[in-house]
């Protein structure tokens, strides 16, 4: 297992390291802050708090340590998260900021969810090796581990394209294959047309389909013979075809195997022609 | 032998005065003047690559020299090892710990206070606010600046005559 914890440390108040530390390094999956309350330590199976309270003190200066301190290189905080070193995502709340319509920051923010990246090798290593697959599963299911496993193991073989909206998907420090291009903090639907185009990949591979942008780029992209590697918020295959948003993808059979994950993070494989 | 060494001195002594004013005007004015064009790189360095403000501070040290230097590489290794609560805090307790020209220091702590705060175009003003200031402050210092040092420099060796003369 693989974890860049020193700099998760870095961003986390200097007086609640410690704690931290001692507490969560093999087994924390979030760690919570709240102003006025307690942290909260998440842990695999149950949760901790620490003593002190959370200030906004707190909350600026792990937004500003993840962010190192430079407001302009965090544009995804209009999005409500922000990827410190590490590939660890800060999901932030407080008051949304509008300008003309469009979300513009969180002003005041009251709250964050450090989620630990962790990396795990090898967890992949049963999924199937050939064609385009989709990987189901809610938050924290571990969809983005194994998505990361098996961009490592299909690059062993075939030129892999990753397009990392987030910048979490590979952070410094962990092993990326050694036939992955990755073009990071760009949005999807562009993304996967700009290395279609200009990196000649054979697999193409997106994390969290949000938006219905994303599966027609994803369309897109299918129709010019690449494979995709791909992962979806639904709990089963039913909940994806329900859904609205994929529609399109479910209906043209794109994927051909379905990896649904299980909430203890194990996975299992489902094969699928057609929509 | 002993009356025209102590008027010696006293004149040497008033003169210096005088010289070092002078010299520390023209110090402030160069500083100043250096401290414009690293707000001007470092303004380029965010239009054009928005880069991260640690690295931003380091760019600043390597553009700069002397006192100005040594102020923004220990802000951009603060940044770097993640110590700062509070950006402006942190860059005016480094200030306290220089002996630094008065316009200089104004503008830094201004500088300070603007760090960090701000997303690109705010930044970028914000920076551009510095930079006009500070271009005001140095066309005040150099508005007659030649005469105003040559009669510091006239005033001081007069004054020392004078106390030659009236005490020795």
């Amino acid at each position: 297992m693989m974890c860049a914890w020193d700099k998760l440390m870095e961003i986390i108040p200097p007086r609640m390291r410690e704690p931290v530390n001692r507490m969560g390094r093999d087994t924390m999956q979030e760690f919570r802050i709240r102003e006025s309350f307690p942290p909260e330590l998440v842990l695999q199976k149950s949760s901790h708090w620490l003593d002190d309270k959370c200030s906004r003190e707190d909350i600026a200066f792990c937004l500003q340590s993840a962010s190192r301190y430079s407001p302009w290189a965090a544009d995804s905080l209009k999005k409500g998260y922000l990827t410190a070193p590490g590939g660890h995502r800060i999901g932030v709340c407080g008051q949304a900021l509008y300008q003309k319509g469009q979300m513009m920051g969180i002003r005041e923010p009251n709250s964050l969810c450090i989620r630990v990246a962790r990396d795990f090798p090898g967890v992949g290593d049963r999924a199937p090796q050939e064609g385009s697959v989709l990987i189901l599963g809610a938050p924290g299911w571990g969809k983005t581990t194994l998505l990361r496993d098996l961009i490592r193991q299909r690059s062993r073989t075939q030129a892999v394209a990753v397009v990392d909206e987030r910048g979490e998907l590979f952070p410094e420090g962990f092993d990326r294959g050694c036939r992955t291009d990755i073009l990071q903090g760009c949005r999807k639907a562009e993304g996967v047309q700009q290395v279609l185009r200009t990196m000649g990949p054979a697999c193409i591979a997106v994390d969290e389909i949000t938006a219905g942008e994303d599966c027609a780029g994803l369309l897109q992209a299918v129709g010019c013979g690449v494979t995709l590697l791909a992962t979806v918020h639904a709990a089963s295959t039913e909940e994806f075809i329900r859904r609205p948003l994929y529609r399109s993808l479910a209906d043209k059979g794109i994927f051909q195997w379905f990896l649904i994950m299980h909430p203890d993070k194990s996975y299992r494989a489902e094969r699928r022609n057609a929509g | 032998m002993i009356r025209l060494l102590g008027a010696a001195m006293l004149v040497a002594g008033c003169g210096g005065f005088g010289f070092s004013l002078a010299s520390a005007q023209r110090r402030e004015a160069r500083m100043l003047h250096r401290l414009i064009s690293v707000l001007q790189e470092m303004e380029w360095e965010l239009k054009y690559r928005m880069t991260e403000l640690p690295e931003l501070c380091s760019l600043a040290a390597d553009a700069s020299g002397g006192s100005l230097r040594s102020v923004f590489r220990e802000l951009g290794e603060k940044l770097r090892r993640r110590e700062v609560l509070d950006i402006s805090a942190c860059f005016n307790d480094i200030l306290e710990r220089r002996n630094l020209p008065k316009y200089v220091r104004r503008n830094l702590k201004q500088l300070g206070a603007c760090l960090g705060r701000f997303d690109l175009e705010g930044q970028v003003q914000g920076l551009e606010a510095v930079r006009c200031q500070c271009r005001q402050d140095l066309a005040r210092l150099q508005e007659n600046g030649p005469q105003r040092m040559r009669n510091y420099q006239i005033l001081a060796l007069c004054a020392g005559a004078a106390l030659a003369i009236l005490f020795i």
